[in-house]
């Protein structure tokens, strides 16, 4: 692909146990990943995907091979005054229980400086991106698990990142909730035109969601599969899972994932 | 929205009646136990004839002792305080000296330190109010410890957060450890404001001819059971109203924390 906005280059990763042996984790990951696209990565638990995101937002570093973003080659680990360029939405909320729902948005701005009345106003636009402005003024454990998570959406957003990328941010969610954040994703991903890469064990939402699906292996983490999902964004609605396209790519993408979770149990 | 908050109330009220109606109980136990049972003064005075014994007493004859012990505890506890968690916020800057210094901590917290009192007086001489120091040596330890284990206790997620939005190393530690430490650092000024009336009045008894601990020496060397009991009950308050406001500043910091 030419002009990828972000691009992993054969990403290694292995962490050294107390006892000093090596376990690898990912094993020559390349992707590329186009401007204002939304792509997931769909794989077992535990192989990986976790830290390739990480590594390419700049929380780990790689073992070997480079993160390319605009072009621009940053090798193995991103540099600190890059990092505003990304948004990254937790597994768990994460949020800061000793801060407001606005409190936690603030905390990204602060340690960003980003002062100003523009930058006051973005806050409250962002909850109401989430729907939760009224709930600006409320602490996390007043909330419930989905409004944590939108609140977590607001956050990675504030700071007007170019990249967002979402670790199985709705795993701990009820079906419902899930279904409605994922189509509030899609309407954000929308509004904002933004780059977004998400992780998810779900084939469903990778579909609703997503222009490509990447499938990886089991530990350690490889790029078995890339599937384009072919269904035009302004079709994926409430109606779409039962219309054929989308029971024929359901049906292909649960296959795939079958099929590695059976390759990684022979293994 | 006004539904989500919890509704704390009518709980405050049995929070307050709850404990007053028991310390009423004792008190009404006590009373007839010491009229009716027999048991001699000096070892049960009646509840009534401690309150009045005090209520009399306390304008001339123990007030210059409760006070200086009430200003050596207060400003022990505060210097301890600060003390405690600069240390900790020091010490926990790096993982080697965390682990090289932990062990030292828990061995001060151990190590009953008023044994130290009559080093200090000679070390110090006679000032009542160097007994501040040894409030500080007893009640700082216990909140290092506290504190420290609450600012190296990060969970990985919030470690992660600050790595991806750039915080400096000055950022994490003001914006997420410290705050985070809380529930922790709370728990340690509330057993050092313990320690402090401990070390207070143990630093009283061993030592000089005013203070609280003195006068409870005075009273039951002249057989006033009393008194001493009272003074006892007066100390115990120092330590008591302390721990409290310091509670009820944990409840409006710590809000996340039921």
């Amino acid at each position: 692909m030419e002009n990828a906005k972000l691009r992993a280059k054969s990403i290694t990763k292995s962490f050294e146990s107390d006892r000093g042996e090596r376990t690898l984790v990912i094993d020559g990951i390349s992707m590329d990943i186009a401007e204002k696209e939304m792509v997931a990565v769909l794989g077992p638990s535990g192989c990986g995907k976790s830290t390739l995101m990480k590594i390419l937002c700049g929380i780990q570093s790689a073992t070997s091979g480079s993160v390319e973003l605009d072009g621009v080659d940053y090798g193995r680990e991103l540099p600190r005054s890059i990092l505003r360029k990304f948004g990254f939405v937790f597994q768990g909320d994460n949020l800061l229980q000793w801060r407001t729902a606005e409190g936690n948005l603030r905390f990204i701005l602060e340690t960003m400086h980003l002062k100003g009345p523009q930058w006051r106003k973005r806050v409250d636009e962002m909850l109401e991106i989430v729907g939760l402005l009224q709930y600006r003024k409320v602490y996390p454990h007043e909330l419930s698990g989905g409004m944590k998570q939108r609140v977590g959406i607001a956050r990675a957003l504030v700071h007007n990142p170019e990249i967002l990328l979402m670790d199985q941010p709705f795993g701990a969610l009820d079906a419902i909730t899930r279904r409605m954040l994922t189509f509030e994703t899609l309407n954000i991903w929308k509004e904002t035109q933004k780059t977004i890469i998400m992780i998810t064990n779900n084939v469903e939402e990778a579909l609703l969601l997503a222009s490509r699906v990447f499938i990886f292996s089991p530990l350690p983490a490889r790029v078995l599969h890339e599937v384009a999902i072919d269904i035009p964004y302004e079709k994926r609605d409430g109606d779409v899972v039962s219309t054929p396209r989308f029971l024929e790519l359901k049906k292909h993408l649960n296959e795939l994932v079958r099929s590695t979770m059976a390759g990684g149990e022979r293994s | 929205m006004t539904a989500l908050r919890r509704k704390r109330k009518p709980l405050q009220w049995v929070n307050l009646i709850a404990p007053l109606a028991v310390l009423a109980a004792i008190f009404l136990v006590c009373e007839i136990i010491a009229r009716t049972s027999g048991i001699s003064e000096y070892i049960l005075p009646a509840p009534s004839k401690i309150v009045t014994g005090v209520w009399n007493k306390f304008p001339a004859d123990i007030s210059p002792h409760f006070l200086l012990t009430l200003r050596v505890t207060l400003l022990g506890f505060l210097l301890a305080t600060a003390l405690g968690m600069v240390l900790a916020a020091l010490i926990s800057q790096s993982g080697l000296v965390t682990k090289a210094v932990s062990p030292v901590i828990i061995w001060l917290v151990i190590t009953p330190l008023i044994t130290l009192i009559p080093l200090l007086t000679l070390w110090l001489g006679y000032d009542p109010m160097q007994r501040v120091y040894v409030v500080v040596i007893q009640a700082t330890p216990i909140i290092t410890l506290n504190t420290l284990n609450g600012f190296t206790n990060l969970d990985t997620e919030k470690k992660e957060l600050a790595k991806a939005v750039g915080c400096t190393k000055l950022q994490r530690f003001c914006k997420i450890t410290f705050m985070n430490a809380m529930p922790q650092v709370f728990t340690g000024i509330k057993l050092g404001c313990i320690n402090a009336t401990i070390a207070a009045l143990s630093a009283d008894i061993v030592s000089g001819n005013i203070g609280m601990g003195f006068k409870i020496k005075q009273y039951i060397k002249y057989n006033n059971i009393d008194l001493a009991y009272g003074s006892i009950i007066l100390v115990a308050l120092i330590g008591l109203v302390t721990y409290y406001i310091v509670e009820s500043i944990e409840h409006k910091v710590v809000l996340w924390k039921n």
